[in-house]
């Protein structure tokens, strides 16, 4: 069915649904902790399911937008309150849907004081909206509130659930991603007037309009652009950029890390694709080279640096450097294969490594040490976890068969059609992948345990309970991912026509598409 | 320089003249006159009498609570006399114009009074 | 007896519309008078008062604002006041301000038996002549006003008389700022030596009608530089900022709240009906010293907040940053001054006077409650723990911080937003750029804070924080209101478009 048709306003409900939770959450008692989970339970899941609902009612033949809705906010300023999810938006709002609940029903903050938990799930619930409505915004306005506004709560998360260096790690997280945020507030107001005299006519920060109607000259355009495009790097990260990672990474507390590799690091690759891609097209292909090697370096830095590490958790967080490299890799290649699977390798990248956090969590609850050294011999004491951490595992480093193949394989091949010897040197990066996650592996959970790890708790039913759908996602993507690519390719064929059509560049024809999602079967 | 500015120019010549002036005279005094310091002479002269103690002692802070009302009522009159002298001209305006600022300092002395300002303790 | 004659012709007095002046000073009056003929009034009877009559000024000044959409703008008096709705909303803002400093002022003073009519009445006198700089269109009643204003800030600023530090914020304020009077004095008598006015309209007028002569032209030049000097000591934009850390950390915090919002508020407006309403003609000469005053007070503002310890010293530094933002928006402004389409500039400035001025009354009134459970201690170390004593408190003085950090949802960053797009829509990037940044670093200083509040723990024995149900209500409404602003503020902007058509 047509999105447009319905008059159940589900983005916006995506929003609030959230937002009412937290709000429940702060009114309640302090004393009544277990009202408050059932709250944060409640409207999470709620969320979840109206968003898989969203999926399922998804037309996924259509290219443009669906289940638009739109009204108007700050006439003044020519600002709507304006959300629809096409192709490119639409799993990674599922991701957060499901993500969300998971992480908040499954994982209790490790310092664990019911009266602390109050902010802590509503901080979480507004992250989750905040999230939610930088997905679904096509306002440059909105886009660029919900954007900012996801720093507060997560800059609180970790700042107060998280490990020893906390404080330093919030502030630096909050303070990059800021100085960002600033170059992109001066650029969106410059686009919307620059556009408003260039052929939009009048001031409005409706981004389709903009991107369907504006005539940028070269030059002013590519100003624009750097300005987004300092905002979404920061946020990737993009290599030189990328030091507030890990140490968010690893001080934040477990949902926080899992929420934070999962589905905000996506918030610059999607911004680099709804904000660059699709409203500076010109800047973009003209800025290619410069983000292709720095994607590439990415990758390689983040997979060697990740072999150096000795703490597990920031092993993690390098690769995921690593993998955010293939997805800006698949995205600034501009090939229909590239990018479908630069979307896919988004909402994997967020599955496999946002379980990994959970088990490296996990492994901390545990053994109250995240240090590679002192861990020993795990899979004699719990195989069942250590098969868990196995499978999650090689879906990170994209072993055929699991969704992490799908999609690096996808960018590979179709980046290799534009840009090949990129691709030449990121497919090492697949290598060094396996390198140092098999080598973390064989370190924690191969031998003999020593004194300490023989104690080592199997995985209890909870945690189980929250694994499964990961595992499930993972291998289902793997096995059978064509309902997710079929409905991805026509927004990704319609932004590439909208590139070809400004520009006049030509995408390298793809061999058929259908091929490779029929490759897993 | 413009015309206007030109007009400015006398009162430049004027400043420089009597600086001019002062040097040459105080320069030809210091030059001319005999120099025998004594420690009377450093005295501060005080009407040509002794000073006595320290020129940074404390006045009683009352006079100068009465030095203040003395200049705010003076500053009334100066403003109450011009108008006396045309009050016909600025008629019923003029009148209710002048009782309004009169009653707001006679408001500030009612307040000063309460306050026990006026008592000599 | 009293008839009048040809030579002298009063001018009409159109009293309804002088309402919000009346108000505060007979407010201040019966304050002053009536206090000191009767004995002490009762609980808090001072402040509320205050606060009336704040609310009773600023609910005449909406009549006003309906009047003027009716009928148009006018002058008043004989042309000595503007009668629009920038005098309108400087007037709501100033009332706003000192309604809320009204509330918190009373538990501060009744807590520390020091209660009595003065302080308030110096609060509305104060009041009025940040109302009159708002609303002036001669420049001899703007200095009326300054002066008004800044007597009263004066004496306030040496309010308690029991802490030196306060003498010497007083004292302070006191020589630097009459020096700056000089200044803001000479330079309207230059401006009036150059076009032979000091009525505003007049003085676009013989911009107008007369080619100028060089030697005039000097004259006004050297006046506007005289006038900018004295401004910014007022707005406290770097270079001129000197005194603002010593009198907003010395002052007793009630008064810092007032002078941050009240005195900017009236300090800005003067400003704007100097420069851009007065000498649109020379505006190319003024905006760069505008530009160039905005980025040494973003960028010198921002940083020097991030290395301060005391609480009221970082937002008397990050109230230097944002008089840089604001200064952001009258170089907009400029660009366009004195044109049909003048651009957004002003509005901008004027709505982020207003947001800005309930944000630090907030922000002091929660300041203000912490140190005086801290014996007056203002440092960061007093803030710690603040979340678990009194997490409403926290909540709240944490939506303050956000706000002024500019992040999204809160009135704060309505303020900057609306800034930024002045200066960006006159194609001022590089400052537009400048300011960003210098948000952010200030951010780094609201995050201090709030990592002192919520992350760090205070020592055990600290007491709570009682919170008075005055200074609650103003810290209660000022937090509803950045919230409400951030969500909905189209009908703020609205109003504030309507600042562009002025009298003169």
């Amino acid at each position: 069915m047509n999105g447009e048709a319905l008059d159940f306003p589900i983005l916006s409900m995506l929003v609030f649904m959230p937002v009412a939770g937290a709000v429940i959450i702060t009114l309640l008692s302090k004393r009544r902790p277990e009202y408050m989970k059932l709250v944060a339970a409640v409207s999470s899941v709620a969320t979840g399911a109206m968003s898989i609902w969203l999926t399922a009612e998804f037309n996924g033949h259509e290219s443009g937008f669906q289940f638009v809705s739109k009204h108007s906010w700050i006439e003044q300023w020519g600002i709507s309150w304006h959300l629809g999810v096409d192709g490119i938006s639409l799993f990674l709002i599922l991701l957060t849907g499901v993500l969300f609940p998971l992480a908040i029903l499954g994982i209790d903050p490790h310092n664990d004081d019911p009266a602390k938990n109050k902010p802590y799930l509503a901080w979480l619930l507004l992250l989750e909206a905040g999230v939610m409505g930088s997905f679904m915004s096509l306002d440059l306005f909105l886009f660029f509130v919900f954007f900012e506004i996801v720093l507060v709560p997560m800059y609180f998360l970790i700042g107060g659930w998280g490990y020893e260096g906390r404080v330093q790690a919030a502030t630096k997280f909050f303070l990059y991603t800021m100085i960002g945020s600033a170059f992109m507030l001066v650029s969106i107001m410059a686009t919307v007037f620059i556009a408003s005299r260039n052929g939009v006519g009048h001031v409005t920060f409706d981004l389709v309009e903009i991107a369907e109607h504006a005539e940028f000259a070269a030059s002013t355009g590519r100003w624009l652009f750097f300005g987004f495009a300092v905002a979404f790097a920061v946020k990737v990260p993009i290599f030189p950029l990328h030091t507030w990672l890990p140490d968010a990474h690893t001080q934040a507390p477990t949902a926080g890390s899992v929420v934070l590799a999962g589905v905000m690091l996506k918030l610059g690759t999607y911004g680099l694709l709804r904000f660059g891609l699709y409203l500076f097209p010109e800047a973009s292909l003209w800025s290619r080279h410069l983000w292709l090697s720095l994607a590439v370096i990415g990758i390689i830095y983040g997979a060697i640096a990740a072999t150096m590490q000795k703490d597990l958790k920031r092993l993690v967080a390098y690769s995921s450097v690593a993998h955010l490299g293939f997805i800006v890799l698949g995205i600034f290649a501009v090939t229909s294969q590239s990018i479908t699977g630069a979307v896919m390798q988004m909402v994997n990248h967020g599955v496999s490594t946002g379980a990994l956090f959970l088990l490296v969590g996990m492994i901390y609850e545990r053994r109250h040490t995240r240090q590679i050294a002192d861990l020993k011999g795990i899979q004699s004491v719990a195989p069942i976890f250590a098969a868990a951490f196995m499978i999650v595992m090689l879906s990170s480093i994209g072993v055929p068969g699991l969704n992490g193949f799908v999609g690096e394989y996808l960018i590979l091949i179709g980046s290799f059609m534009s840009a090949r010897w990129y691709v030449v040197v990121a497919s090492t990066g697949v290598i060094l992948a396996a390198l140092y996650l098999l080598w973390a592996y064989q370190r924690v959970f191969h031998g003999e345990p020593d004194e300490a790890n023989k104690t080592f708790a199997e995985l209890k039913l909870k945690e189980a309970a929250v694994l499964l759908p990961f595992i499930a996602v993972i291998v289902f993507a793997g096995v059978y991912p064509k309902p997710i690519l079929e409905r991805i390719e026509p927004a990704v064929d319609a932004l590439i026509t909208h590139v070809e059509d400004k520009t006049g560049y030509e995408s390298p024809q793809p061999a058929a598409v259908a091929t490779i999602s029929e490759e897993g079967e | 320089m413009s015309l206007f500015l030109r007009d400015y120019l006398t009162v430049v010549w004027f400043g420089l003249a009597a600086i001019l002036l002062a040097g040459l005279l105080l320069g030809v005094a210091a030059a001319v006159r005999p120099s025998r310091p004594s420690k009377e002479k450093l005295i501060a002269y005080e009407s040509g009498v002794d000073p006595v103690g320290m020129g940074w002692s404390q006045s009683q802070i009352r006079y100068y609570v009465f030095a203040l009302l003395f200049v705010i009522f003076d500053v009334e009159a100066v403003f109450i006399f011009p108008w006396a002298t045309a009050v016909e001209r600025y008629g019923w305006f003029g009148l209710i114009t002048m009782l309004i600022f009169i009653v707001l300092l006679l408001d500030g002395l009612v307040y000063a009074w309460k306050r026990g300002l006026l008592r000599w303790v | 007896m009293l008839a009048q004659d040809d030579f002298f012709l009063a001018p009409g007095i159109e009293w309804f519309h002088l309402g919000p002046v009346i108000a505060l000073v007979s407010g201040a009056l019966v304050l002053l008078v009536v206090g000191a003929l009767t004995p002490r009034w009762p609980r808090g009877l001072y402040a509320y008062v205050t606060a009336l009559t704040a609310a009773v000024a600023g609910g005449l000044a909406v009549f006003n604002w309906n009047d003027i959409t009716d009928d148009g703008v006018s002058t008043l008096v004989g042309g000595a006041l503007a009668f629009d709705t920038f005098a309108q909303m400087i007037t709501i803002t100033v009332c706003a301000a000192t309604l809320l400093v009204a509330l918190v002022t009373d538990d501060e003073l009744r807590r520390a038996g020091k209660d009595g009519p003065e302080v308030y009445a110096l609060f509305l006198i104060a009041a009025t002549g940040a109302v009159v700089m708002g609303s002036a269109n001669d420049l001899i009643l703007l200095f009326l006003g300054l002066e008004t204003l800044s007597l009263a800030l004066y004496v306030l600023a040496a309010s308690d008389r029991e802490r030196p530090t306060s003498q010497e914020a007083g004292i302070k304020y006191f020589v630097l700022g009459g020096f700056a009077s000089a200044f803001f004095l000479y330079g309207i008598a230059l401006i009036y030596g150059g076009t032979q006015s000091t009525n505003i309209g007049e003085i676009i007028g013989s911009f107008q009608t007369s080619v100028l002569l060089d030697g005039k032209d000097t004259l006004v030049l050297a006046g506007i530089a005289l006038l900018i000097v004295g401004l910014g000591f007022k707005v406290a934009a770097v270079p001129f900022h000197m005194w603002t850390p010593d009198v907003y950390q010395g002052a007793p915090t009630n008064v810092t709240a007032f002078m941050a919002s009240v005195g900017k508020a009236g300090a800005f407006a003067a400003m704007l009906r100097v420069l851009v309403i007065a000498l649109p003609f020379h505006r190319d000469d003024w905006r760069p010293a505008i530009w160039v005053l905005a980025v040494l007070s973003l960028v010198i503002g921002s940083v020097l907040a991030v290395v301060q310890t005391d609480v009221k010293r970082m937002l008397a530094y990050s109230s230097i940053s944002h008089a840089g933002f604001i200064l952001v928006g009258v170089e907009a402004a400029g660009h366009n001054a004195g044109e049909l389409a003048p651009g957004d500039g002003m509005p901008s400035v004027l709505t982020y006077l207003l947001l800005y001025s309930v944000l630090t009354v907030g922000s002091f009134a929660v300041v203000s409650l912490v140190a005086r459970n801290n014996g007056g201690d203002t440092s960061l170390d007093a803030f710690k723990g603040l979340a678990q004593r009194r997490p409403t408190i926290a909540l709240a003085l944490t939506v303050f911080l956000l706000a002024q950090a500019g992040v999204p949802l809160t009135s704060g960053f309505i303020a900057k937003w609306g800034v930024i797009q002045a200066a960006v829509e006159e194609e001022s990037y590089a400052i537009a750029i400048i300011a960003m940044v210098a948000a952010v670093v200030a951010a780094f200083l609201y995050l201090r804070i709030m990592v002192s509040t919520w992350l760090e723990t205070g020592a055990e024995s600290t007491e709570r924080e009682a919170v008075p149900f005055s200074t609650g209500v103003a810290v209660f409404s000022a937090a509803a209101f950045t919230l409400l602003i951030g969500v909905w503020p189209g009908w703020l902007l609205d109003a504030a478009e309507s600042v562009t058509t002025y009298a003169k």
